[in-house]
């Protein structure tokens, strides 16, 4: 890559050194030389509040090295008002970029910026599930969907289809279980939760469940639902007893179901023997990991709190 | 805050003694002190401040800091710290954006304080045994009331217009309260004139985050994630309002909005998350078993637990029930069905130290997953089994062990997140004393 020193498009350029504030600066890095000077560019470009085509090019070189410099993306933001930048150019140079650095915050709230300057959605359903074929439970991308949902109302437009198909594939990704959620019980647009929507859900919790009772992911969301709902746990009593004979232990399925189960004895008059026997096979056999926690459960029995 | 752990059945088990390897450690964070850090940091350079907490700070654990440096080091690193100082009140993430004698009123908002920033920078003067009083404190106070949005939450740096820039999460939230709690501890209403954040906003907005499986999230609606969990309930500490029950000195009926809704169904979640599944390959293994039972019908007794991944079937009828020897490493995840990472043993175990729990989790077969699975054979942590280290990880799995008692690493300030020797020096400032004095002796007379 050619140097900004020896490219006479920026001879009319003083760069700004970096002043790390003396003899012992702390964390410092051994940065390449080649961002060393970028930075010192830039430096010198925001100084002189410069808005020009170079300057998007200069904070695209910054951005490849170092993503999370918080304001090289306001200042590329500003740029791209300034100039009048088309924005679906700007779009399809953040797709690689998005691909490249997974994990990094200031791409998302940068496509959130120009994605609502555009008001239009076209596309990004398509880009989000390009994304997710890398990485199904990236937590920017799914917050991103969120957002993109709610500014341009897309309740309807797919997105639970498209959660069950993720579902389908991975019936574990608590990512897509919680857009589930946010999609049925978050709706900011006026629709009312009606009776059936709920039962829909309990009901397509279970069917997930019994396809797959070690699976914590739809437990806690049906047990989110009857929250919602202000339904008593007890309501799944035989459904949990199903994956969870006490009476024959060699035939427990889940865990999950053994936590359900104790929950509700725990609410139940009378029933705290029972509650203490489930929380027993939880900490001795079928879930040991959390033995200290059961034991903790068996501990607040007979007070009110309970986590149902 | 903390309490004895039970015994753990696995530990019995186990012959060798898994060990922090003391020597390797201090050697990690030395070289990372002495030297500069490798050019990979690049993508890390605007969170020098941090890093630069993490490598001061681990030292100061591990008790190597005084004896490590000279008192002429330990002045130009507080130099440096006050270097990245902001001329309107906060501190600089990394001197990059530093525009120095350029610096005007249309250029300064590529330049701005930043709040986690700020929290890591008071951080890292104390830990150096600096007093403050350099600080610019009612600038800073004055800027942090600026970061905080209308709807509660705090953002990350003040951009055109006073508009509030970066994300909306308890990040934020947590480095802001705990900005406050280090410069006016818990006192609320204005102080020397500077008017206070908005507590109760801040609260509620904690409290909406909450999902529907007890953890907390980025924002309602979103994903519970451990560390915004850890984070929101660190920021109540600050506050002062976490769960009554959680108080040291027990219920207070002083009818202020407190966070953590339903404390028992976040205890649940938190306690979720210790799992024996340590990479993406067991991860996999354990989903398919078990929808191919599900598909085959065969299920019996053929379902493999995923946080229990032997076959019941396997396991002799015996009075007391052997632990798998998989079960003797178990880390934390972060989310519902994802793998071990050293970074959530830290969220995880912090959160439950501040709301009082650590108790409920197994810290003999999580000590023994960060010694035996992440600690890395040139000293610090990496995020997976087999991972280099980085300075990240490398601070939160020996912050981990610091908060579970480990010997020869000094105790813990979970929420503060650096030693207890550096709170007593930050609750024995003079000038912090007697503001937080003249207050309570105001408050009585009121």
């Amino acid at each position: 890559m050619t140097s900004y020193a020896s490219d006479p498009a920026w001879a009319d350029i003083e760069p700004l050194p970096q002043d790390d504030g003396g003899p012992h600066p702390l964390a410092a890095i051994a940065y390449k030389d080649e961002y060393s000077e970028a930075m010192s560019y830039l430096r010198a470009v925001m100084a002189k509040n410069e808005m020009s085509e170079r300057v998007l090019g200069l904070t695209e070189r910054i951005i490849g090295m170092n993503p999370a410099h918080y304001t090289v993306w306001l200042y590329r933001s500003r740029v791209l008002a300034a100039l009048s930048y088309d924005l679906r150019t700007e779009l399809a140079w953040l797709n690689p970029t998005a691909l490249k650095h997974l994990k990094n915050y200031q791409i998302w709230h940068h496509r959130q910026t120009i994605v609502d300057a555009l008001d239009s959605a076209d596309g990004e359903q398509a880009f989000i599930a390009g994304m997710m074929e890398q990485d199904a439970k990236n937590y920017h991308v799914w917050s991103y969907r969120q957002w993109l949902v709610k500014r341009f109302a897309l309740w309807d437009a797919g997105e639970l289809e498209i959660v069950e198909a993720m579902l389908q594939h991975d019936v574990r990704n608590n990512s897509a279980w919680n857009h589930r959620y946010f999609l049925v019980f978050g709706r900011d647009d006026g629709v009312v939760v009606e009776q059936k929507t709920i039962d829909r859900e309990i009901e397509y919790a279970k069917e997930t469940i019994r396809k797959a009772p070690q699976n914590q992911a739809p437990w806690n969301y049906v047990r989110g639902v009857l929250r919602y709902a202000k339904l008593s746990p007890a309501s799944l009593k035989e459904f949990a007893a199903g994956f969870a004979p006490v009476e024959r232990p060699e035939d427990i399925k889940s865990s999950h179901a053994l936590d359900l189960l104790a929950e509700i004895y725990a609410q139940e008059q009378g029933k705290s023997e029972e509650a203490v026997r489930v929380l027993d096979l939880l900490a001795e056999k079928y879930d040991p990991i959390r033995a200290n926690y059961w034991n903790f459960r068996k501990s607040q029995l007979g007070s009110a709190s309970a986590a149902a | 805050m903390a309490h004895d752990p039970p015994p753990s059945a696995a530990s019995l088990l186990t012959g060798e003694e898994s060990v922090l390897n003391h020597t390797r450690h201090i050697n990690y964070w030395r070289r990372c002190l002495k030297t500069f850090l490798p050019w990979q940091y690049t993508s890390n350079d605007s969170n020098r401040m941090s890093l630069a907490f993490f490598i001061v700070s681990a030292l100061d654990l591990l008790g190597n800091l005084d004896s490590g440096i000279s008192a002429e080091e330990r002045q130009g690193f507080i130099d440096w710290v006050y270097h990245c100082q902001h001329p309107d009140g906060g501190f600089r993430a990394f001197p990059g954006t530093d525009l120095g004698e350029l610096r005007n009123e249309e250029n300064k908002i590529w330049d701005p304080a930043n709040v986690p920033a700020t929290f890591f920078a008071l951080g890292l003067l104390i830990v150096l045994g600096d007093d403050l009083q350099k600080v610019k404190r009612r600038e800073c106070l004055m800027w942090l009331t600026k970061m905080q949005r209308s709807e509660g939450g705090f953002g990350e740096t003040l951009g055109e217009d006073g508009r509030i820039e970066g994300g909306n999460d308890t990040r934020f939230g947590y480095t802001g309260s705990g900005i406050r709690y280090m410069l006016r501890g818990y006192i609320t209403g204005p102080v020397d004139g500077v008017p206070d954040i908005d507590v109760d906003k801040l609260v509620q907005c904690i409290n909406i985050s909450e999902s529907y499986d007890g953890g907390i999230s980025e924002a309602p609606f979103h994903e519970a994630h451990a560390g915004f969990t850890h984070c929101a309930i660190s920021a109540l500490y600050f506050l002062g309002r976490l769960p009554e029950s959680s108080l040291p000195s027990g219920p207070r009926h002083d009818d202020v909005i407190r966070g953590i809704t339903n404390l028992p169904l976040t205890l649940h979640w938190l306690a979720s998350r210790q799992t024996a599944i340590l990479d993406e390959e067991d991860l996999y293994d354990s989903a398919e078993d078990e929808l191919e039972a599900a598909h085959t019908q065969t299920n019996s007794s053929f379902v493999k637990l995923s946080s229990f991944p032997l076959k019941p079937r396997e396991v002799p009828q015996q009075d007391t029930w052997p632990l798998p020897h998989s079960l003797q490493w178990a880390g934390m995840n972060g989310r519902c069905n994802k793998i071990a990472d050293t970074c959530y043993a830290f969220w995880v175990t912090g959160a439950l130290t501040v709301l009082g729990h650590l108790n409920i989790i197994d810290r003999a077969s999580l000590r023994r997953y960060l010694l035996d699975k992440t600690q890395h054979i040139v000293g610090g942590f990496g995020k997976v089994a087999g991972d280099p280290p980085d300075l990240y990880h490398a601070y939160l799995g020996l912050a981990t062990l610091a908060i579970m008692g480990e010997s020869g690493v000094k105790s813990f300030h979970t929420p503060l997140c650096f030693s207890q020797d550096a709170n007593d020096r930050l609750e024995a400032l003079e000038w912090r004393k007697k503001l937080i004095g003249d207050w309570q002796t105001e408050s009585l007379k009121n």
